[in-house]
């Protein structure tokens, strides 16, 4: 049972930040590689990394069986790194790997969870992560993988000697920063990035249970010799770690003092040592360390990640921000904005001649729109994420269903909002499955004999148009097979017309319907019918659309419209008595006046209106929404043609006010509990004068006529 | 108004003269009064954000939202949605003048203004001056009161912010 410490809450974040990065990061390498069937030393290196940062940051947490597994497999790797000649079956370990990394990706968000989070046993996965390094080893006893082990070939080099150009420097952290040892095992992995170790006092900073009292005492002794000679940038990355109070320079590897240099390098744990090496330089140099910027956040692991990085440019370049605090300046910005337009507009300047007032207004509007797109720019990350993610998928489907495919991906540096590019991992996958599953012929022969090439291609597209983002899912398989989907529809009740009524077009939206799968076998991935209906309702619920078009015999092709953002939305602003509304300017197709005379009543006292030889109902909005309108003539109104998911309705308004973007906002929770949405009405905004309009969901307002 | 902060004044004299005498004297929490029609009520100051007058109220017009929930105002770019206390008391609505007043109230990221006759003063609550709400299923209205304060000026209702917020089935019961 893992239990999160307190003062730990703050690092929780950033823990799972990292090590859902770094996780996604060692698939991505996995991947790589086994595309090229080879590891190269670098990939090794790399994963030996991710795994290390990992058990590290999660012992930090207390995480312990968290630790325990990433140390198996860094154990793992260990022995591939010494042992490059023996891979010649490494198939197994993708398995393997993958395997730990979706546990690692489960209980990360276990922890994650609102529950009291309980650790899971992974001794399952660690027992064949233990037998797939005792296969490494030439067939010897699962007990043989701790021969190998990091810790004592770091004693081994720790042995060795220092040589010339070594530098021992002894660290001290700040008082009650807790857990010295793995401060200071992280710190070296920092060092080691840098320059080579050569020894470090406590030597057993992980198993010893006294090595943070040691450390506290008499300090941490490092001594190393940097790459290139620089040992300055060495001490210079100490100097910057967090937690380190100060440190001081023992030995700074001249030839005279090499001894001193070996004598606390290579004891195992002698206390003494350090003390004489100390008195071999008359004046200590102690540098303070300064605080670091980064206080606020003391997330060692947070370095650890980006630590790349930050070792190229000395500091961060990117930040991680909390996205509630973006949020909320957002809402500050939409606040002055709408303060802005209060002075700016105030009655009471009416009629005064304001020559400089009114050019500082307009450069203040320009400084706070310039403002505004910042904080817009700030919520927008690429889809490269999700993107990347369906490799995972494909990959695995690609195994299980015995399918040959390939995943193209295309415009993944497209931006959209935050909040929608979380939603759409889960659509996403599901489409990426959907074509793997059903898209995709079953067998290459099938595919060879109509011309295509037996390796398939699913492709992820995305482009943005006008306040659009449209991704596409589109693979190059057998296409819908129209007579199937209405055969299933109808044996599934989902028909509303006579069969033979149905285009091609409408046939192929039925596969989005609730409670439709034509794959006769519910399989693993798919076919259990939910799929689609839910992916489309994920999409809907970030405002977007799902559409499908498919050409039997070439494929099938998904398409996904978003805005670029949930939160603003251009928007065309009308009144109907003093009420004003704001309609979504994407579900606009015209607005125009119109006679009487044109408006046909139908026998139920609806009105209706033909336009180019086709006939639109008219919602009345001041009916619609009870308000007592003086508009009721329709020539003195004004008409709008909106439509969406292909339905087309006119809806009568007082006037028109304008074209506006506007901040969309949620109705407050107070009023939750009313279906106000299915009234038609998906929020409201505030507008420049202070006041509210409501914004019109076109959707349910059709549905609900 | 005047009448109101001189009794505080007093309230906080007396309790200064018998300080830490017996723990029933001692100042439990401040109270925000305000009347309808002729009854007073309060709502404990910590859960007081700020009183308004009358804002621009936006009708939401929803056929479910119940007649004495008037819209939603805009405070400061948030969304608040309104009360009408006189409307949720079962009593008849009157013209919204100079003295009326949006008190917003907040319990747990709810927001919600509540729109009454007049805002009176800040009182402290002395335990002595608590007395027992009686008998709960008497009226329907009592259901909102978390405890009845017994001053010299009279008989105080201090409204129980939770069952407003959240109790919305009695909320429902009234109509």
């Amino acid at each position: 049972m893992a239990k999160i410490e307190s003062g730990m809450e703050s690092m929780i974040d950033m823990y799972i930040f990292e090590t859902n990065t770094l996780l996604e990061q060692l698939d991505e390498i996995l991947l790589k590689t086994e595309e090229a069937q080879t590891f190269t030393d670098d990939d090794i290196n790399e994963i030996f990394r991710i795994m290390h940062t990992v058990k590290g940051s999660s012992a930090m947490m207390g995480f312990d069986e968290l630790q325990y597994l990433a140390h198996k497999g860094e154990e793992l790797f260990f022995i591939i790194r010494e042992k490059p000649g023996q891979l010649d079956d490494v198939s197994f370990i993708y398995d393997l790997v993958f395997r730990m990394s979706d546990l690692f990706k489960a209980e990360v968000e276990l922890i994650q969870g609102e529950e009291e989070y309980e650790a899971t046993d992974f001794s399952d996965v660690i027992k064949d992560l233990e037998k797939g390094a005792s296969m490494l080893t030439d067939g010897a006893p699962a007990a043989g993988t701790e021969v190998g082990t990091y810790a004592d070939v770091e004693k081994e080099k720790a042995g060795g000697c220092p040589g010339e150009g070594a530098v021992t420097v002894r660290i001290f952290f700040q008082d009650g920063c807790k857990m010295e040892n793995l401060r200071s095992f992280m710190l070296l992995n920092k060092i080691r990035e840098e320059a080579d170790v050569r020894g470090f006092h406590p030597a057993d900073l992980e198993g010893d249970p006294n090595a943070s009292d040691v450390i506290i005492e008499e300090g941490f002794t490092v001594t190393f010799k940097s790459e290139n000679d620089d040992n300055d940038s060495v001490l210079k990355l100490i100097e910057n770690a967090i937690n380190v109070e100060s440190y001081e320079v023992i030995s700074d590897g001249k030839p005279s003092e090499t001894e001193a240099a070996e004598s606390s390098s290579t004891a195992a744990a002698p206390v003494e040592a350090a003390a004489p090496a100390a008195e071999n330089i008359p004046a200590p140099i102690v540098i303070p360390a300064p605080e670091p910027a980064f206080t606020a956040a003391p997330v060692p692991a947070a370095s650890n990640a980006n630590q790349a990085a930050a070792l190229n440019t000395g500091k961060q370049s990117i930040i991680s921000v909390n996205l509630a605090k973006l949020d909320q300046l957002h809402d500050i910005v939409g606040e002055i904005i709408t303060t802005e337009s209060m002075v700016i507009s105030n009655p009471e300047l009416e009629g005064l001649k304001l020559e400089s007032f009114h050019k500082s207004a307009r450069e203040l509007k320009k400084l706070t729109d310039e403002l505004q797109d910042t904080v817009m720019s700030i919520r927008m990350v690429p889809l490269a994420g999700p993107f990347q993610k369906m490799n995972r998928i494909v990959r695995d489907m690609k195994m299980k269903l015995g399918k040959d495919a390939e995943l193209k991906i295309m415009g993944e540096d497209t931006e959209v909002d935050k909040t929608i590019v979380d939603s759409l991992n889960d659509p996403l996958m599901h489409l990426v499955r959907n074509c793997m599953d059903h898209g995709i012929e079953t067998s290459a022969e099938d595919r060879v004999e109509k011309g295509k090439p037996a390796k398939a291609t699913v492709t992820l597209n995305a482009v943005s148009s006008s306040g659009e983002v449209i991704i596409t899912v589109s693979d190059d398989g057998k296409g819908i097979d129209c007579e199937k989907v209405l055969r299933k529809a109808e044996m599934n009740g989902l028909l509303m017309k006579p069969a033979s009524d149905y285009t091609e077009r409408e046939i192929q939206q039925m596969i989005l319907m609730a409670g439709f799968s034509t794959n006769d076998v519910v399989t693993e991935f798919s076919g259990r019918g939910v799929g689609m209906d839910v992916v489309r309702d994920n999409i809907e619920k970030c405002g977007g659309t799902l559409t499908v078009e498919s050409k039997t015999g070439y494929g099938t092709t998904f398409i996904i419209k978003i805005p670029l953002t949930l939160a603003i939305i251009q928007g065309m602003e009308v009144k109907v008595d003093n009420t004003v509304f704001a309609i979504p300017i994407s579900t606009i197709r015209q607005s125009f006046k119109v006679r009487n005379d044109e408006i046909i009543q139908d026998t139920q006292r609806g009105e209706m209106i033909m336009i180019r030889g086709e006939c639109y109902p008219i919602i009345r909005l001041h009916e619609k929404f009870a308000i007592p309108s003086e508009i009721t003539n329709f020539e003195d109104g004004i008409l709008l043609q909106v439509e969406t998911d292909g339905k087309n309705v006119c809806l009568f308004a007082d006037r028109l006010i304008g074209e506006q973007q506007v901040v969309v906002k949620p109705f407050p929770a107070y009023l939750s509990r009313y279906n106000i949405k299915g009234a038609g009405l998906s929020g409201c905004t505030i507008m420049g004068d202070g006041s509210i309009s409501l914004i019109i969901d076109v959707a349910n307002l059709i549905e609900a006529y | 108004m005047a009448n109101g902060s001189s009794l505080f004044a007093q309230n906080i004299k007396s309790s200064d003269k018998k300080s830490n005498r017996t723990e029933k004297e001692e100042e439990i929490t401040k109270a925000l009064t305000f009347a309808i029609g002729e009854q007073v009520y309060g709502i404990e100051i910590p859960y007081v954000k700020e009183i308004l007058g009358v804002p621009k109220i936006t009708r939401v017009p929803c056929a479910e939202v119940p007649y004495y929930i008037k819209g939603i105002i805009n405070v400061r770019s948030k969304v608040v949605p309104v009360v009408n206390m006189r409307a949720c008391f079962g009593k008849e609505e009157i013209e919204y003048n100079e003295k009326t007043c949006t008190i917003i109230v907040e319990l747990k990221d709810i927001t919600v203004g509540l729109i009454v006759d007049e805002v009176l003063e800040v009182l402290s609550v002395m335990q002595k001056n608590i007395a027992k709400t009686p008998d709960l299923n008497n009226v329907n209205e009592n259901k909102f009161i978390e405890y009845i304060l017994e001053m010299k000026d009279g008989i105080k209702l201090i409204l129980d912010i939770k069952k407003i917020i959240f109790d919305h089935d009695l909320m429902l019961r009234l109509d």
